[in-house]
């Protein structure tokens, strides 16, 4: 499997695999943190293959599990500290792992569950042991299953094989060539962006460097060690890159070594790349694009300045050279060139589908005959032309804000567990074609006598214990009643004049 | 000065007129988060003119509505 040889490759050398401020970590202790969790896997449940649930952050020890969950044959489930107790309770229950590592005590249920000190201990007893080759993950086997916002309320997780994943080196790892080994993995192991450097970065020799949230947040911390760190290569959503360029030290003086910035996750905006190209005239910027359900991207385009200048919408590329890009209208017929319909992705890297979820999966994936691949209905709305594809929306309440995916409903549901709240209505606010908040209306169950602000401090506490903090809207603002459609639907549109 | 400050921060934070105080601990409780706290320097940037710098301020110097004045101030 093109990841673990790579690793193995690298862990004959000195290079260090992994740069946390002071902390880091080569190749070989990488290769054999991950033999050593691997063996343990191997030896407490032997035959075994259910997917290792690793409740944490950005822990240097996080990487080795995964590692050594696929060399155990196993799939790997991240699950970041951002996610409150009970969606991870829900997960957990979806999963039923038999091994488990949780670095923050969070109580994560499974057979076994290794704390951050068994698991040092894990690799200290089994330090030098090697697993053979045969037991690795490989083909059809699950390789990560993500867990992402559900319409219904609850996250569902998306399941990617091997072959997937494989299928996304060969297409994207041409995109990696001669743009140094030094890459930034900033997305947190939940998130399918961090898919490109934990796999593709690793598997090709880079240096990756990482740090926590907090720091993300500190801008002082952040710029020093972005300064230190010697980056070529930028993988980021551009959320992240648009919050560093609110300082005016985000150049290529701060980033010397610069190549290319890699972008994927949501909108690449014209203000983001007339930024960057100011900012870093030699470095080139890459736009992508892809659902998880099709591993992390399926289209790539590096940003020329006639683009920049175009009043058309920055484009997501033409699709890797192995995949299909189709434009339907509603019933499925392939639309022509400039038409605008859902895009229809046709790919090996295509997932198998949703976990324990085959109804969800029977709406979302179909398989084309034609072409023997897996296809996926993205439910984003795009349009063709020339070889270039762009985006055009959702076409349903799916959003992406700072980079992360989120179902509207879901908010709204879980809004509607609150003490005291009746309904909920959430909306997105934008910002030109970049959502910068969501805003939520709530019908109370009784008056509270609380002022805005108030109320919406203590519904937002109460959210957080339900859903991530990135989902939770920033500002709630109670209402009587909800305006109403025709049929009775809550009318969106009448609501946002209201903001 | 102040008072357009504090309804650039009572907007950004969604809160009605004269609810947020000097005082106010914006991120205890989450009013303001680290993308709220970048629309308010934007905010201020473009109707105030005044161009906070965040590698220089961190949550310890924007904790309230009163030390977010007096950064402000500083630089005007």
């Amino acid at each position: 499997m093109f990841l673990l040889e790579g690793i193995k490759k690298y862990a004959a050398t000195d290079r260090t695999a992994l740069v946390n401020g002071e902390k880091s970590m080569s190749y070989a202790e990488l290769d054999a943190e991950s033999e050593a969790f691997a063996a343990w896997l191997l030896e407490t449940f032997p035959g075994d293959k259910t997917p290792v649930v690793i409740y944490g952050h950005k822990e240097m020890a996080l990487l080795p599990c995964a590692y050594g969950a696929l060399k155990a044959g196993r799939a790997y489930v991240p699950i970041d500290i951002t996610v409150p107790a009970d969606r991870v309770s829900q997960i957990v229950e979806e999963v039923r792992p038999t091994a488990a590592v949780d670095f923050c005590g969070a109580g994560i249920e499974a057979e076994r569950t290794l704390s951050a000190d068994e698991l040092a201990e894990v690799f200290r007893k089994y330090r030098g042991v090697e697993v053979p080759r045969s037991a690795w993950a490989s083909g059809s086997d699950y390789a990560y299953i993500l867990f992402t916002s559900g319409s219904t309320g609850k996250p569902k997780g998306v399941t990617i094989m091997i072959s997937n994943v494989e299928n996304f080196d060969r297409e994207f790892s041409p995109w990696l060539e001669s743009g140094g080994h030094v890459m930034l993995s900033q997305a947190s192991y939940s998130f399918d962006l961090s898919v490109l450097p934990v796999w593709l970065g690793m598997a090709h020799g880079f240096t990756l460097h990482t740090f926590e949230k907090s720091v993300g947040e500190d801008f002082a911390e952040l710029f020093s060690r972005l300064g230190k760190s010697g980056i070529s290569v930028w993988v980021s959503t551009p959320s992240f890159a648009e919050m560093c360029c609110s300082s005016d030290r985000f150049d290529e003086k701060l980033l010397p070594s610069l190549d290319r910035f890699i972008f994927c996750g949501e909108v690449l905006t014209h203000r983001l790349v007339d930024e960057l190209f100011r900012r870093f005239p030699r470095a080139k910027v890459i736009n992508t694009y892809g659902p998880t359900e099709s591993t992390v991207l399926v289209s790539a385009v590096e940003v020329t300045a006639e683009m920049a200048a175009d009043e058309r919408s920055i484009p997501v590329g033409e699709p890797l050279p192995e995949v299909t890009f189709r434009i339907a209208d509603e019933d499925g017929h392939e639309l022509p060139e400039g038409e605008e319909g859902e895009l229809l992705i046709i790919s090996k890297s295509v997932s198998a589908g949703y976990f324990k979820r085959p109804d969800l999966t029977e709406k979302s994936f179909f398989m084309d005959e034609k072409l023997g691949k897996r296809g996926y209905h993205t439910g984003d709305s795009a349009c063709r032309m020339g070889n270039m594809y762009y985006y055009r929306g959702r076409i349903d309440n799916q959003i992406k804000l700072n980079g992360y995916r989120i179902e509207i409903e879901d908010v709204e549901k879980n809004l509607a567990l609150v003490s005291n709240v009746a309904r909920a209505a959430v909306l997105p606010v934008y910002d030109g074609e970049t959502i910068r908040s969501l805003t939520a209306f709530v019908i109370l169950e009784k008056p509270d006598g609380l002022a805005n602000l108030e109320r919406a401090v203590k519904i937002k506490r109460e959210l957080r214990e339900l859903i991530p903090a990135y989902m939770v809207p920033r500002r709630i603002t109670a209402v009587e009643s909800f305006p109403l459609t025709a049929n009775d639907k809550i009318d969106k549109k009448k609501l946002r004049e209201l903001l | 000065m102040k008072e357009k400050i504090m309804a650039i921060l009572e907007d950004v934070c969604g809160a009605d007129e004269g609810e947020l105080s000097p005082d106010t601990q914006l991120f205890e409780d989450g009013i303001l988060d680290s993308f709220g706290v970048i629309s308010l320097f934007v905010e201020i940037e473009t109707q105030l003119g005044i161009k906070l710098e965040p590698t220089e301020l961190d949550r310890d110097q924007l904790a309230t509505p009163a030390l977010i004045i007096a950064e402000v101030e500083k630089r005007a």
